[in-house]
Formats: structure tokens, C-alpha cells, sequence
């Protein structure tokens, strides 16, 4: 190892543990004005402010959720276990879920709040892509329409949620009192929409519908499914509004 | 004539005087193009900010492209590092600049973590030879992937090591005329690092070659007392308006912005502190010929 890397190496092991560290205290310049302890300080601080700062950031409803204290130390508990490999602060936060469930077990609303915000945050700056049009769907002829795929958007995520997520998410962006953590089965579909990320509770109709259409059923099977618990023409019906209302919330994209 | 002045002019000319590009800005400045009222010559962005796959900060910056040169500045390159130079990172830069097609690109001459982690943090270099050496090599790789030359910055810093034997000043210009790269200089930054390590800014600004610095930073920072921290969340102090004065008379017209990465005010304070910007060149530059 060069003389550089040990340097570097001895450093970035003091900005993670100033103690086991200590000695490379040795190789910065100890004035009396300051100090080589206080100028290390600096850097030790500020390691972690910044990644606290983009972590509640990127989680600002579970930041309101467990309050400043609770976070704080969940989120340096963070920086220790999982040290950030990213160039981009964007993408610090990708533990955080796991993380919780490892330390924040007895709260599963944290663990699922953290899930919902990460959704969001990859709904923001997933790829571009173009929609998939009621004019492209127009052009369709009527002896395709069976056999019709779709491709959803980059952005589009399902989140099968196990709590109130999205209720307690809304009041802590009213900057109102949340309601109590519930089990509910309540699936979310999150996507980017007009540049916003958007997201809407499901029902578990039109969840299943989902998952048939994105694991690549076609139009047609669509309709034969959603008539085990309907008639053929409401099935119909149903799956045309279904249609429709992906289209219109830029779900779908063009082939 | 003296030997610098007989040197060739390796810089673009001034893009005039610029502010980085924030988020609570996009609509202002979108707004106001039309109406010809904003006196910002042009943006520089935060390389990393944009190194997503689309959306929101994309589509702004392709709009703000539309109107206005952009330079590229990046905070992760870690150009001093001794962990290898990370392949995908300087392929989504590229493919950034490919996209906007900026003026120009820069990061910082610092490291930023090793062993495959990042402390998001400019973390000093020892100025020694050795450094020098491995700083060279990578700036060299960088710019023939880039296919250009690339901008170092010198950074605030708060320690410094009994390992170098050179002043920051001479290592800045070892490592841009050994790598035949351009500088950016921080103003604020030679003044805060000046105050913390008890060196005169005005020698570090005699001290870098003057046909490599081809854009100036200026910004505020927080004054502990015993020493500065560059928090980029203040205007611009006097002291460091009159360095950026003594740096406009040696080194000629050079793009300058200002920084502010906390406390945003609206856009149209940092405007008008660009305009003193602009009267301080305009009077420096009289004064020099």
C-alpha cells in the first residue's frame, strides 16, 4: 500500500470511528489555536449531518413520524451499518428499509412508511418514457384487441401494504396528527405523472388486474379473469374503464 | 513581457457571471427568460443531481439549456483518490455532457472515500509529490474519456497534514501543468482555508498559473471564531470581495458565479449580488488597463 493510501485509508477510518482511529491523529498539523482533535472534528461532523440531512430528504414522513430525536439516532445507526457506496447522495438511503426491520421491528409502520417514501423517490427520477395514448388506442383494430399487451411506465410500482401507510403519510403532509398505525390490507400503486409523483390506494380487483396486465397478460385474459366474479359484459366494462383510467394517469407507455 | 504572459491562452473566454442552478429556482428563471428581465448570464449545475434516469431534473435542465450556457460541476469524481477511478460514474457524466452539452465540466481536487465507499464529503490531499504523481495519472484518464480538459477546484479545509512538503498553491499548479488541466478557482475557498491554516489568500492567488483559471467560485461561509466552515449558506463577505477584486486584475475576465447551497434566498438577491460581482470585475478590469 502506498504512503497515500494508508493516509486515506487511516482517515476514512477516523471519520467512521474516531476512537479506533485515534492514531492517525498523529499525521494532521496540532496547532494551538485549534487543535488536530477539533480540525478532525470537523470532518467527523460533518460525515454525518450531511448524510442525516439527505436521508431525511429523501424520508421526510418517517423523519415526522418517529420525530427529530428518533431519527437521528436511526438514521447514525444507519451511516454505521450501512456505509454509503453511492457517488450520488440520491441513492444513500436504500437500506433504510431493511435497517428498520432490523431495529425497529416492534414499529412496522416505520418499515412500511420508509418502503412507501423510497417508491416515491424512485417514481421522481425513474426514465422517461412515452405515453401509450386514447389516439394510439384508437388506431387499434377491433380483431387486435384480444391479443393487446402493455408496457406500464418506468416509474409504475405496485407496494402491497399491510398498514395505513398512505393515511398517515397525507395527515403528516397536512402537518396534521396522524391517525393510529393499522393492519389493512391496502396495496398502493405509485408512478410519475406531469413530473409528480403520484400514488393511489388499490382495491384488490384492480390490484390483481395489475399484476395480470404487468406480468404480460393480454386484454382479452384480462376480461376472462374479471369474470369469474362478474358477468362477460360487465367484465368487459370493467376492464375498459380499467383501460381507461391507466391511460388517462400516463400508466401506460408505447410499445 | 514576462514568462506567464508569453504563455499560450489555454482558457475559453468568460461566459460572464453566472449563479449555480437550484431547485426553487427552475420556475423563476423559466419565467423570467421571456421576459428578459433576468441578469444571469448562465447556470452551472450539480453534475450528480442529474445523473438520474429522467424526470423532474432532467426535464428543468434541458429547459434552462434551451436559454442559457450550463458548466458542469461534480462533487464525486475524487480525483485524489487511490481506490480505481469508478468506470460508471464517468460513463453517466459523459452521457450528462453528451445531454447538455456544457461549457465545461469540473470537480474538486480532492478525495472523496476509498475502499469502495464515499463520505460525500472534499476531503484534503497531502500536498506532496507522490500525490501529485497520482493525481496527474487520473486527471490524464479522465480527460481523454471526456475528451476534454477538465476544471480542479481547490477546497476549504480545516486540517492539514504534516505529510506535505509543498503549499496548496504549488501543488494546484504541479497538478494542473503536469496534467494539463484547467482550474476553477474558489475565492471563498483560498479565503476560508487562508483564515483556517494562517497562510496570505493573496500569495495562493499569485501562486496558480494564470492561463489555467477558467472560472471563479464565490460564496459566504460561517466564522467560528478559531476557524471558518464553508457552509455556502451566507452572502458573500467584503474581505472576500476584495480578494475576488485582486484575482480579477491578475487573472483577467473569468466566469464567475456564486454558490449557495443553504438559506436560498428568492433568485432575485443572489442577482443582485452578482451584479457587485459584475461592478467589481468591471472596475478591476479599468483599473488593469
Amino acid at each position: 500500500m502506498s504512503q497515500l493510501a494508508k493516509l486515506q485509508s487511516d482517515f476514512q477510518a477516523y471519520l467512521m470511528d474516531d476512537v479506533k482511529g485515534a492514531a492517525f491523529k498523529a499525521h494532521m498539523i496540532d496547532d494551538e489555536k485549534v487543535g488536530a482533535k477539533k480540525r478532525l472534528g470537523i470532518y467527523v461532523d460533518a460525515y454525518r449531518l450531511r448524510i442525516i440531512e439527505a436521508l431525511a430528504t429523501t424520508y421526510p414522513k418517517l423523519k415526522a413520524l418517529l420525530g427529530d430525536d428518533l431519527f437521528e439516532i436511526t438514521a447514525r445507526a444507519y451511516i454505521k451499518q450501512f456505509p454509503s457506496k453511492y457517488r450520488n447522495m440520491r441513492w444513500v438511503g436504500d437500506k433504510m428499509q431493511t435497517h428498520l426491520e432490523q431495529t425497529l421491528s416492534q414499529h412496522p409502520i416505520a418499515v412500511e412508511m420508509a418502503a412507501f417514501e423510497w417508491a416515491l423517490g424512485l417514481a421522481f427520477d425513474a426514465e422517461d418514457a412515452p405515453n401509450f395514448t386514447l389516439q394510439d388506442l384508437a388506431a387499434i383494430l377491433p380483431e387486435d384487441w384480444a391479443n393487446l399487451t402493455f408496457r406500464f411506465h418506468p416509474s409504475y410500482h405496485l407496494l402491497p401494504l399491510q398498514h395505513n401507510v398512505v393515511q398517515i403519510w397525507n395527515a403528516l403532509d397536512k402537518e396534521e396528527i396522524p391517525p393510529n398505525a393499522l393492519q389493512t390490507n391496502a396495496p398502493c400503486l405509485i408512478w410519475r405523472m406531469d413530473l409528480n409523483a403520484h400514488f393511489r390506494s388499490l382495491d384488490t380487483t384492480e390490484y390483481a388486474a395489475l399484476q395480470s396486465i404487468v406480468e404480460g397478460a393480454s386484454f382479452g385474459t384480462l376480461c376472462e379473469q374479471l369474470q369469474e366474479n362478474a358477468s362477460e359484459e360487465d367484465a368487459t366494462i370493467q376492464a375498459a374503464q380499467y383501460l381507461s383510467g391507466w391511460l388517462n394517469d400516463g400508466l401506460i407507455t408505447k410499445a | 513581457m514576462s514568462n506567464t504572459q508569453q504563455l499560450p491562452h489555454l482558457t475559453s473566454p468568460s461566459l460572464g457571471f453566472g449563479l449555480g442552478l437550484r431547485t426553487e429556482h427552475y420556475h423563476p428563471i423559466l419565467n423570467s427568460k421571456f421576459s428578459e428581465s433576468l441578469k444571469v448570464d448562465w447556470f452551472e449545475v450539480l453534475s450528480e443531481n442529474y445523473m438520474v434516469p429522467g424526470g423532474k431534473p432532467l426535464y428543468f435542465l434541458d429547459k434552462i439549456r434551451e436559454n442559457y450556457p450550463v458548466v458542469m460541476h461534480g462533487v464525486s469524481l475524487s480525483i485524489g483518490s487511490t481506490t480505481p477511478l469508478d468506470a460508471d460514474y464517468l460513463r453517466d457524466l459523459r452521457k450528462l455532457a453528451d445531454r447538455i452539452q456544457p461549457a465545461w465540466i469540473s470537480d474538486h481536487l480532492c478525495w472523496t472515500g476509498v475502499h469502495g465507499q464515499n463520505m460525500h464529503d472534499l476531503l484534503p490531499l497531502p500536498y506532496t509529490e507522490e500525490t501529485a504523481k497520482h493525481v496527474v495519472e487520473r486527471v490524464g484518464i479522465v480527460q481523454d474519456y471526456l475528451g476534454r480538459r477538465i476544471l480542479l477546484e481547490n477546497v476549504s479545509s480545516y486540517a492539514s497534514y504534516i505529510d506535505s512538503t509543498m503549499t496548496e498553491w504549488e501543488f494546484i499548479t504541479e497538478v494542473a501543468e503536469q496534467a494539463d488541466c484547467l482550474l476553477l478557482l474558489d475565492v471563498n475557498n483560498i479565503y476560508v482555508s487562508g483564515y483556517n491554516h494562517q497562510f496570505d489568500a493573496k500569495v495562493f492567488i499569485d501562486g496558480v498559473p494564470k492561463n489555467r483559471v477558467q472560472q471563479i467560485h464565490l460564496a459566504g461561509h460561517h466564522n467560528h471564531g478559531d476557524y471558518i466552515i464553508d457552509t455556502h449558506d451566507a452572502p458573500v463577505i467584503d474581505p472576500v470581495w476584495d480578494l475576488y477584486e485582486y484575482a480579477i486584475s491578475r487573472f483577467g475576465a473569468v466566469s464567475t458565479m456564486i454558490e449557495r447551497d443553504d438559506h436560498i434566498p428568492e433568485l432575485a438577491v443572489l442577482v443582485e449580488e452578482l451584479q457587485i460581482a459584475r461592478d467589481i470585475a468591471a472596475k478591476s478590469l479599468e483599473v488593469a488597463a
